[in-house]
């Protein structure tokens, strides 16, 4: 691959924060061993890329050598300082790992890197309670920084506290009104949290990242599916089982348009349309309610 | 209690799931051909998801769709797989504990396999899992006698030619699917890519 074609690839992966460690590896590795010195000062942050995805992959050799050069480069970075941690957390030495982490945050004590990896090793160690405590103490002082909401809505969620997930969501949602995800994230822990408040809350939202994204598979099948509860539900009116009715309808043409736009043939697809009919025409008996099948 | 026999094609497919997602916790569910008696012989698994397995309406949503298509191609659900993101840590969590409640209401013995991840390294001589069955009103550990890994030396070796040949990439779980509809969570080319490996001696799994 020429160089130029790779350094592209590698800046792309970068911004786009990817996780695939094993390709910037073998990317990586090649650019470095074969063109460091026609990069430029390009060479640094790739050395940087490339130590975290050979940690990633248990390269210790490669990562070492990134860190060689960075650390003669730049020999009082805090910046660096981290990156040797990361690699002490990466061969399980967390408590060596911590002291420096410490240092860093006593030099600079505002320093949000090093306290958040000290949160992750908490979380390597499956100490989600302190993970959790540490983070949220994080969050008042750092309220802005999305990745962290995004991490603790995550531990929530492992931890089956889904309401304290629906805040972080929530936060998130707002801070990010277009992102589809989010949307359709929360809809899933509202629907999990369950209860027919929660499953009406759930179909807006599903509703909702669908407008934002209508190809995202996840919300349409969960319309489909809190659409379908609220309107087997003894507790609401003929007209909003009726409307309910009519959303699951409608969510379940899209998702048997979905699935024969892509024309996939397969058996697995036969038996998810064919499942998903059969649930709403159930539904649609039940209710009395005149299907008309697009 | 009964025995439990695993398949390679089973094992293979769990241990290429769990690869594909070191970072996450993962979970699956086991399947059987074979009919209902006192022996389970889990012949074929279905990866399900690498993300939240603790939310409601994706896991409701798979466990539908597998049923449909195991009463299609006359298999049954007959337990339910995970491996924990933490490797030190390889006990079921409550969420693994309601999917293996779920399923021990349709099958009554039915099993909870947790993988050990820190047993999935190259050369492990054990296999990398451990087994659970319901036992009065609660899920107890199986003796590890009672669990059969038939031609456990080949079916290590079968992994280790799907990772050579880049096959592991194949596999397509539940929330893959998701992402991408026109991937097939059935795995019907890396099941025949399986079964070609497995030497035609051994026509039992």
């Amino acid at each position: 691959m020429m160089k130029i074609k790779m350094r592209d690839k590698l800046r792309k992966w970068r911004e786009e924060n990817f996780r695939n460690s094993e390709q910037i590896v073998d990317v990586g590795e090649e650019l470095i061993n074969e063109h460091a010195s026609k990069l430029g000062d390009d060479i640094w942050i790739i050395y940087e890329q490339v130590m975290i995805a050979a940690l990633d992959c248990s390269r210790d050799d490669l990562a070492w050598s990134c860190l060689q050069e960075l650390k003669r480069q730049f020999p009082d970075s805090h910046r660096v300082k981290r990156l040797a941690g990361m690699r002490l957390e990466a061969l399980e030495r967390y408590e060596d790992a911590n002291k420096l982490y410490d240092s860093i945050l006593q030099d600079d004590p505002t320093n949000t890197a090093a306290r958040k990896r000290k949160i992750s090793i908490l979380r390597a160690q499956g100490k989600s309670s302190e993970a959790i405590r540490e983070l949220n103490e994080y969050l008042e002082q750092f309220v802005g920084d999305q990745e962290a909401w995004h991490e603790l809505s995550e531990l929530y969620i492992n931890e089956h506290d889904y309401a304290k997930a629906a805040f972080c969501l929530e936060e998130l949602m707002m801070t990010n009104p277009h992102n589809h995800l989010y949307c359709e994230q929360y809809g899933e822990v509202k629907y999990t949290q369950g209860g027919l408040e929660n499953l009406e809350l759930a179909r807006k939202y599903f509703a909702q990242a669908l407008k934002l994204n209508n190809r995202n598979m996840r919300a349409l099948f969960g319309l489909y599916m809190s659409a379908s509860h609220v309107a087997a539900s003894p507790k609401v009116s003929a007209k909003v089982k009726k409307d309910n009715v009519k959303y699951a309808a409608w969510a379940a043409s899209q998702i048997s348009r979905a699935y024969q736009v892509r024309r996939v043939r397969e058996e697995n697809v036969k038996c998810s349309a064919h499942g998903i009919t059969k649930a709403v025409y159930t539904v649609a008996m039940v209710h009395n309610v005149n299907i008309i099948h697009l | 209690m009964g025995e439990v026999e695993l398949s390679c094609l089973a094992y293979a497919k769990m241990y290429l799931h769990a690869s594909q997602f070191p970072r996450s916790s993962v979970n699956g569910l086991l399947l059987s051909s074979s009919p209902a008696g006192a022996a389970v012989c889990i012949t074929d698994c279905v990866p399900l998801l690498h993300s939240h397995l603790s939310l409601a309406p994706i896991t409701q949503l798979a466990l539908t769709q597998v049923d449909v298509w195991c009463s299609q191609t006359q298999q049954r659900i007959v337990g339910y797989y995970q491996a924990n993101a933490c490797v030190s840590d390889s006990s079921p969590t409550p969420c693994a504990l309601k999917i293996a409640e779920k399923i021990f209401e349709q099958c009554n013995n039915a099993v909870l396999l947790m993988i050990d991840g820190e047993k999935m390294f190259p050369g492990c001589r054990v296999p990398p899992i451990v087994m659970y069955e319901r036992k009065d009103a609660r899920w107890a550990l199986k003796d590890k006698h009672t669990i059969m890994l038939r031609q456990w030396e080949e079916t290590c070796s079968i992994v280790n030619q799907l990772f050579s040949s880049g096959d592991q990439t194949l596999l397509v779980d539940f929330d893959s699917h998701l992402d991408d509809i026109t991937k097939d969570w059935t795995n019907q080319k890396l099941n025949a890519k399986i079964m070609e490996l497995i030497s035609p001696a051994n026509g039992n799994v």
